[in-house]
C-alpha cells in the first residue's frame, strides 16, 4: 500500500514500528536534511554529521516508543536526540576541525560555492567561508549551539530554547556572548591576511 | 537605553519577538545617538551577512545516500529477525501445547486401561473358578469350562496379564483323537481345573490326586474344543 506524502509523522512512525520500511524511509527523507545540516554546522565535519544522522535514526528504529507525540513534533524530538549525540561527539573530540575534508563526490570541503565569476573571487569567497566556519567551530559548544540554531537554522528564541532545553533568557545570553566572540574571531581572521600583506 | 542594554537586546531588535515596540524604538534611537553601539551594530550586521552566506552554502547539504541504504538494511534485518523470533516463539508454544495434550491423552488412556484391567481381572477370576467348580462332578463339561476360560481371554488390553500361557506350542500333550494339524489356528487358554477333569478329556489321572486344583494351558481349536493340554512349569 502506498503511503501519502503528507501522512503525519506519528502515523508514519507507528507504521515503521510495525515493520513498514516505506514509512520509515519517508520519515528519514523528511527529516534527514535538517539533522545533517545541524550536525554539519555544529561539527564542521561531514563524516561526523553522517554518523550523527545515522545514530539519530537508529535510535528511532530501535526504540520508537521513546517519542511521545503529545510532547511535541517528531522534528523537535529528533533534534533533541541529535543534540545529545553531538554533545557526546564534541566531548570525545573537543576541537576537531577538518577544513580540508573531501565530500562524497570528491569536491573538497563541505562548502561548495555556486557562483564564481573569476578564480580569484572564488578563492577569496571560499577562504572567507572557511574562516566563518572556523570561527563558528571555535566557539564554545553552548555558544556555538545558540549561534547555529538562531543564526544558521534561523529558529526563533523560543524554538532554540526548546531545542537546547533551557530558558529563553539563557539562549539570549549565550547568543549575545557567542556573537561577541564570533565578531572578534572574524575580525581577527580579517586582520590576519591584512597584517600578513603589510609585513610583506 | 544604556549601552549595556543595547548590547543585550539591541543587536537583534528586528528578530526578537519578545521585545515590545517601545524597546525597539529605544534601541533604534540609542544606535542613532551612540557611535560605539552603532559601530557594534554595523559589525554585527557584517558578521550576519557572512553567517548567512555560510548558512546558504550548507543549506542544501544532505546526508549521503549510503546512510539511507545502511539504515534501510538495518531496518530490514531488524524486522526480519523480529518476525523470525516471533514465529519461533509461536512454534515453541504450539509444540509445548501439543506435547502437553499428547501427555494428557496418554495419561487418561493409561488410567482407563488400568481400571479396565482391574475390572477384567476381578471379573475373570470367579468365572474360571465357577467353571472349574462345575467340573467337580464327574461329568466333564468342557464347553462350560472353556466358556469360562474365554472370558479370561477376551479383553485384548488385559491379554498380557490374564493370558499367562506361553505362546510356544512345545510341551503340549495332544488329547487322544486329535491330529497335530488341527492345532494350527488354535488359541491357548490358561484355566484352573481339578486334576480329575483331565481324565474326562482322555488323559490318565492319578486317582490319589484327582481332587487337586491345578492350573493348565489348554489349546482350544476353532470349534471351541480343547485339542491339547500343557502343565505350566511353576
Amino acid at each position: 500500500m502506498r503511503i501519502a506524502e503528507q501522512e503525519r509523522d506519528d502515523v508514519l512512525l507507528r507504521r515503521a514500528a510495525k515493520g513498514d520500511e516505506e514509512a520509515f524511509t519517508l520519515l528519514y527523507r523528511r527529516h534527514q536534511a535538517a539533522m545533517y545540516r545541524f550536525a554539519l554546522r555544529m561539527t564542521g565535519n561531514t563524516w561526523a554529521a553522517e554518523e550523527i544522522v545515522q545514530d539519530v535514526f537508529m535510535t528511532l528504529m530501535r526504540d520508537p516508543k521513546k517519542y511521545d507525540a503529545t510532547r511535541g513534533a517528531l522534528g523537535a524530538f529528533l533534534y533533541g536526540v541529535a543534540r545529545n549525540r553531538l554533545m557526546k561527539h564534541l566531548e570525545r573530540l573537543p576541537r576537531e576541525i577538518s577544513l580540508e575534508e573531501k565530500n562524497e563526490d570528491g569536491t573538497g570541503s563541505g562548502i561548495v560555492l555556486q557562483d564564481s565569476s573569476t578564480p580569484a573571487i572564488w578563492a577569496e569567497k571560499r577562504e572567507r567561508l572557511l574562516q566563518v566556519r572556523a570561527a563558528v567551530q571555535e566557539l564554545p559548544v553552548e555558544f556555538r549551539e545558540a549561534v547555529v540554531l538562531c543564526e544558521l537554522e534561523e529558529m526563533s528564541y523560543e524554538e532554540a530554547a526548546q531545542m537546547a532545553g533551557c530558558p529563553i533568557g539563557t539562549i539570549r545570553s549565550r547568543l549575545h556572548r557567542g556573537r561577541a566572540l564570533l565578531m572578534a574571531k572574524l575580525e581577527m581572521f580579517r586582520g590576519a591576511p591584512r597584517r600578513a600583506s603589510v609585513a610583506r | 537605553m544604556t549601552c549595556e542594554e543595547f548590547e543585550a537586546i539591541g543587536l537583534d531588535v528586528e528578530r526578537d519577538s519578545s521585545l515590545s515596540e517601545a524597546e525597539r524604538a529605544a534601541a533604534r534611537e540609542h544606535a542613532s545617538t551612540c557611535s560605539r553601539c552603532a559601530a557594534l551594530q554595523d559589525s554585527w550586521q557584517a558578521a550576519g551577512v557572512e553567517l548567512r552566506a555560510f548558512a546558504e552554502d550548507t543549506a542544501m547539504a544532505q546526508a549521503p545516500a549510503r546512510v539511507e541504504m545502511r539504515l534501510r538494511q538495518e531496518f530490514r534485518t531488524r524486522h526480519v529477525t523480529l518476525k523470525v523470533r516471533r514465529r519461533a516463539v509461536i512454534a515453541a508454544w504450539a509444540l509445548a501445547a501439543a506435547a502437553v495434550l499428547v501427555g494428557a491423552v496418554s495419561w487418561i488412556n493409561w488410567r482407563k486401561g488400568g481400571s479396565n484391567e482391574t475390572a477384567n481381572h476381578l471379573k475373570s477370576t470367579p468365572s474360571v473358578t465357577n467353571s472349574a467348580g462345575n467340573n467337580t462332578n464327574s461329568v466333564p463339561n468342557t464347553g462350560a469350562l472353556l466358556q469360562g476360560a474365554v472370558a479370561v481371554q477376551q479383553p485384548d488390553a488385559a491379554e498380557s496379564e490374564t493370558l499367562m500361557a506361553d505362546n510356544e506350542l512345545n510341551d503340549f500333550t495332544l488329547f487322544p483323537g486329535t491330529l497335530p494339524a488341527d492345532t494350527a489356528d488354535a488359541a491357548i487358554l490358561r484355566v484352573r481345573m481339578q486334576r480329575s477333569s483331565l481324565g474326562a478329556l482322555g488323559l490318565p489321572v492319578n486317582e490319589e490326586r484327582a481332587g487337586e486344583w491345578i492350573q493348565v494351558d489348554l489349546l482350544v481349536g476353532n470349534d471351541g474344543l480343547p485339542q491339547a493340554v500343557r502343565l505350566p512349569q511353576q
